[in-house]
């Protein structure tokens, strides 16, 4: 017991301080609250006196900013002082945790300790998007998959006739959807927001920024904020070129604004290669909306494999996406009408550079990379140090170069997803308040969908990556391409196209990347054995499940 | 191994073939074209026995004909269905009602069938496999011979013989009017015209499947079965499934049994059953009967017992050790004919390459049947791969397993405003050490595409907590299977979301 003691009066001390951005549509970032006893009469954090500030970072300005602040001085009982617990609030995966961990554990606890209490704390620092219902709609990954759902609607549409039903003068209508999606997220943000309320969790809302205070300090409307443990997990941001760079690029939307878009454009121009790119493209086309896609080079997901980068591009341009090669805007401009007259330059090598507009877009759509959202947290004041893009530098215990923060998520700049940083974020909770030293995440094999038409899974090495790594000679790949039995009876064929890699002689499996109908659910499993090593006699010895696509990974040949 | 030195005795130019194959079906074909890989001189066998009802169809088996493929696209469709509804969800205005052809949509799977028969003769050709259409029997240890449509003998010698003939539905003999006016799964995916209002006789998961697609595409479906469903299979699962398909719309007659069918005068078939809870007769008219009480193996025609073939009694498969071989040391089994096998495609395509793999190529690679997946293709999918939870609790003890669980809401179904009840996933874990996995079950849409993935993580011994460290994909259904924290044990609410 009185070791036990020791430990809770040195864990008293371990009160964590969360700064947390809400999601956006890459990057889905996450509110972690950790929960810790702390000892009565002590209070978690303590504002401090208050000074008056009211300079806002000029980069930040039109954004709002929330912070959470958790705490909870009831007359808590703890089952083990020891006893650390950790939410998240992002859509459904808030509720799992909050709901069905979080939550019966606290009360569980209640029922040992009745002398102890325990404060926690979140801060939220959130830009366009808000977690909570006071804020803008979420702009993350649950209203794309919606949207996304939405758009795989309009394929059916096209099959339903060859599997004999008779649909005539079908009509799409955006604002229902768009008033249910919103809904939908309203409603999860509710929960979160009451499942926050239920843990005690204090909301602070407001801009935050760290002050020169010897010890880390976290200014809020001008009070000032302390704790042991200082996360940082304000996530990131679309970035849109500046009007110097592009004259008229800010009549342009990013990511964030086509979550707003009230109806469905006629014309659409999104520039950029990128997931997100390819992701809204393809609702947007699908749905109905003439689109053009403005890539600089000549495929997009450039960094993904080979097969995928070359498969997605072609697949944007058998539904109907008029892909622009080796094209960039020049300039924007604003027609007598409101609609957007767009300028290209095309440079396709070995050509001359050929100039053109596109004319009458009511929709210009940048996602050309994300900008973390570090700037006005006056990070320099306490020593963290930011690469040049801003991205916050961590070391693979999530540690920034101060001791006493961290961070997690997109403003660190690494594997942009939404799990990812749930997960970082869970394993430092456990590293930091139960003791586990080495807990940390394993960024190595970590699985990605693009929900694009049709969906790509990815997991792993690429086939490059592996040739670059291990040798060309060593490296193996299988590849398949089939169309998928649901397309058997249809008109409409979209292929499916999977690879393999595999090095060294027991052709252990680094890579998988897949894209077609289902491989967006098939990857999950699939990941989980390549994590755990393994090889292509594995995959031989498993039976497949027939008729289904994932098979075709198992009797591969 | 025996079998195999025993072939190649034989092979002496005494035998035309080093191996024939009787049976076109998945298993057979498998084989055939693997021993052709080999440079073997191979022959394959198949016919197709008209079933009662006439019915009657082309090269590659139950799967490709009366099975698997046929099943799933009309699951497809029952899906693209269900689909229409969520569609208005989503702000797709489709007007009401949406009729729905049978025929438009038979013809669209009869012809994909059609194709996939032609792929199979184009392939036998390819790999010079010769292709008999005859009804083989045994006249002797390495001779099988039959007649052809015209009635013309042909005698087939083979060093090695595969047999691969499956099995068929049952018909309730002692029900009156069962032959005369059921149908099976064998008539179902060839009907030119609507089944109609159905009844589908029978638990299993070819009833339950039936029944599923039969109602998604807006027939009226009802499923008669005397006892639990989906026997073998783990039986909360089973439940669930059963529960969503009443949800769904699919009417069901538990513990009832039928004793007679007759025809009406309007040519409707009047059902007469018994209500074994309530001990009373019941009846009712439907425009088809399915029967869907099982299947068995054609055995008889094949004259095994001339050879010395042994087979079991009782269901009259054909016996097998380990490496497929029969009681007759150069004659082998495959697929649905065996005893105690899983009746299956991919297993049989499996045993029947491994098996031509061991007969011509010098492996000794034998089949493991052990975690094999597999998916019920019910309007909400259940796939599963390992012990159910009772299994494990008979092998194990209750004391020395965990089972970690989850209710979640497909993200697809939010929107759509679906009835997300029995999307339920359970995770049977041994309790001791690195809780290694049973056998996990996963009852959602696109359970097929989930599972696989999973049977290899499970083939490879994946514990919970390799499960645990791999990062969920989001939003999938796939990754609750990864966010699986609440045991059974503790007894906390399962339900992954709240809304």
């Amino acid at each position: 017991m009185a070791l036990e003691n020791a430990l809770w009066r040195r864990r008293v001390s371990d009160h964590p301080f969360f700064f947390s951005a809400a999601s956006s549509l890459t990057q889905h970032l996450v509110v972690e609250s950790l929960m810790l006893p702390v000892a009565p009469q002590t209070t978690s954090y303590k504002p401090l006196p208050t000074f008056v500030e009211g300079s806002t970072p000029g980069i930040l300005k039109e954004q709002q900013y929330l912070h959470v602040s958790v705490r909870n001085q009831g007359s808590s009982q703890l089952k083990s002082p020891s006893w650390t617990k950790m939410c998240h609030t992002e859509d459904e995966e808030h509720l799992a945790q909050l709901e069905t961990e979080f939550l019966p554990t606290l009360s569980l606890s209640h029922a040992h300790q009745p002398e102890s209490q325990f404060a926690c704390c979140i801060c939220s620092h959130c830009f366009p998007s808000g977690l909570f219902r006071e804020e803008k709609v979420n702009v993350g990954c649950v209203p794309k998959k919606v949207m996304w759902n939405t758009a795989v609607h309009a394929e059916f549409v096209h099959d339903h006739a060859d599997y004999g039903f008779e649909t005539s003068g079908v009509k799409f209508n955006w604002r229902t959807i768009k008033e249910k999606r919103d809904a939908y997220v309203r409603r999860l943000n509710d929960i979160y927001e009451s499942n926050v309320k239920k843990a005690r969790i204090d909301i602070i809302r407001g801009y935050g920024k760290f002050t020169a205070d010897p010890q880390p300090t976290v200014e809020v409307d001008g009070k000032k904020y302390t704790a042991p443990h200082i996360l940082i997990a304000t996530g990131g941001r679309p970035a849109v070129p500046s009007d110097s760079e592009v004259p008229g690029a800010s009549l342009g939307m990013t990511s964030d604004g086509f979550f707003d878009l009230e109806e469905l454009p006629r014309r659409s121009v999104i520039v950029g290669a990128g997931y997100i790119a390819v992701e809204i493209a393809g609702i947007l086309s699908t749905l109905g909306s003439k689109s053009s896609l403005l890539i600089r080079h000549d495929q997009v997901l450039r960094t993904f494999d080979s097969l995928i980068s070359s498969n997605c591009t072609q697949e944007l341009e058998n539904t109907g996406v008029d892909v622009w090669k080796h094209t960039q805007v020049k300039r924007v401009s604003k027609s007598s009408c409101g609609l957007l007259d767009v300028t290209v330059t095309s440079a396709v090598p070995g050509h001359k550079p050929t100039e053109g507009v596109i004319r009458d877009v009511d929709c210009l759509l940048w996602a050309v990379g994300r900008q973390p959202n570090s700037e006005g947290l006056c990070l320099d004041r306490v020593g963290v140090q930011v690469d040049p893009q801003g991205h916050v530098v961590v070391d693979e215990y999530q540690n920034t170069t101060r001791k006493g923060i961290y961070a997690v998520g997109d403003v660190c700049g690494k594997a942009l997803l939404t799990p990812v940083a749930i997960a970082a974020g869970r394993k430092l909770a456990h590293r930091l308040f139960e003791g586990k030293q080495d807990s940390r995440l394993d960024y190595e094999n970590i699985p990605t969908v693009v929900f694009s038409h049709p969906p790509i899974g990815t997991v792993g090495l690429t086939e490059e990556e592996a040739v670059a790594i291990h040798g060309k000679d060593n490296v193996k790949t299988y590849n398949t391409s089939f169309i998928p039995l649901y397309h058997a009876v249809t008109q409409r064929k979209v292929k499916c196209v999977m690879k393999l890699v595999c090095t060294g002689k027991e052709e252990k499996v680094v890579g998988l990347h897949m894209q077609g109908l289902g491989c967006d659910e098939i990857l999950q499993g699939f990941a989980v054995a390549i994590k755990m090593g393994a090889t292509k006699a594995d995959l031989d010895n498993t039976v497949a499940i027939h008729p289904t696509s994932a098979e075709e990974l198992v009797t591969l040949r | 191994m025996l079998g195999n030195a025993t072939g190649f005795l034989h092979h002496s130019g005494k035998n035309e073939y080093d191996l024939l194959v009787i049976g076109g079906g998945s298993g057979g074909l498998a084989c055939a074209k693997e021993a052709a890989q080999f440079g073997r001189k191979v022959a394959v066998m198949d016919y197709v026995e008209p079933s009662p009802q006439g019915t009657t169809w082309g090269l590659g088996g139950t799967c490709v004909n009366v099975g698997c493929i046929p099943k799933k696209l009309m699951h497809q469709a029952a899906l693209l269905g269900s689909a229409l509804k969520d569609a208005q969800h989503y702000g797709w205005n489709i007007s009401q009602p949406v009729h729905h052809t049978w025929s438009v949509m038979a013809q669209g799977v009869q012809n994909h069938v059609k194709s996939l028969n032609w792929g199979h003769r184009v392939q036998l050709q390819e790999k010079k496999v010769k292709y008999f259409n005859i009804k083989g029997s045994f006249s002797d240890p390495h001779t099988v011979r039959g007649l052809t449509k015209a009635d013309k003998e042909t005698v087939v010698t083979a060093d090695n013989i595969v047999i691969a003939t499956g099995g068929r539905p049952k018909y309730p003999l002692q029900v009156a009017g069962a032959l005369e006016y059921g149908i099976t799964s064998d008539d179902l995916f060839w009907l030119k015209e609507s089944p109609g209002k159905t009844l589908v006789v029978g638990a299993s998961y070819v009833s339950l499947e039936c029944a599923g697609f039969l109602t998604g595409i807006g027939l009226d479906t009802t499923v008669m079965m005397r006892s639990v469903p989906l026997r073998g299979f783990d039986q909360q699962m089973a439940s669930l499934v059963t529960e969503h398909m009443e949800s769904y719309g699919t009417k069901f007659l538990k513990r009832c049994f039928p004793t007679k069918v007759e025809k009406l005068k309007s040519n409707r078939l009047q059902v007469t059953w018994k209500n074994a809870d309530l001990d009373t007769e019941e009846t009712d008219s439907f425009n088809t009967v399915m029967w869907a009480v099982g299947r068995a193996p054609d055995t008889k025609t094949l004259n095994l017992e001339t050879v010395g073939v042994k087979t079991n009694s009782e269901t009259g498969k054909i016996i097998v050790d380990a490496s497929e071989a029969t009681s007759v040391p150069h004659i082998y089994a495959v697929g649905d004919i065996t005893e105690g096998r899983p009746e299956l495609t991919p297993t049989a395509i499996a045993a029947g390459k491994l098996l031509a793999q061991r007969l011509f190529s010098q492996s000794s690679e034998l089949m493991d049947y052990d975690s094999v997946p597999t998916t019920v293709f019910t309007p909400l999918e259940y796939g599963c791969v390992g012990l159910s939870e009772e299994a494990a609790v008979q092998r194990h003890g209750s004391d020395n397993i965990e089972v970690y669980h989850a209710y979640y809401k497909p993200l697809e179904f939010t929107v759509a405003e679906r009835d997300a009840t029995q999307c339920y996933i359970k995770m049977v874990c041994l309790r001791e050490r690195e809780q290694r996995i049973l056998g996990l079950h996963f009852i959602g849409p696109n359970a097929g595409e989930v599972i696989q993935g999973f049977a290899l993580g499970i083939k490879c011994g994946a514990t919970y907590p390799q499960m645990m460290k791999t990062v969920g994909i989001h939003p999938t259904c796939a990754e609750e299977v990864t966010k699986l924290r609440i045991t059974k044990r503790s007894g906390l609410d399962a339900t992954v979301t709240g809304c």
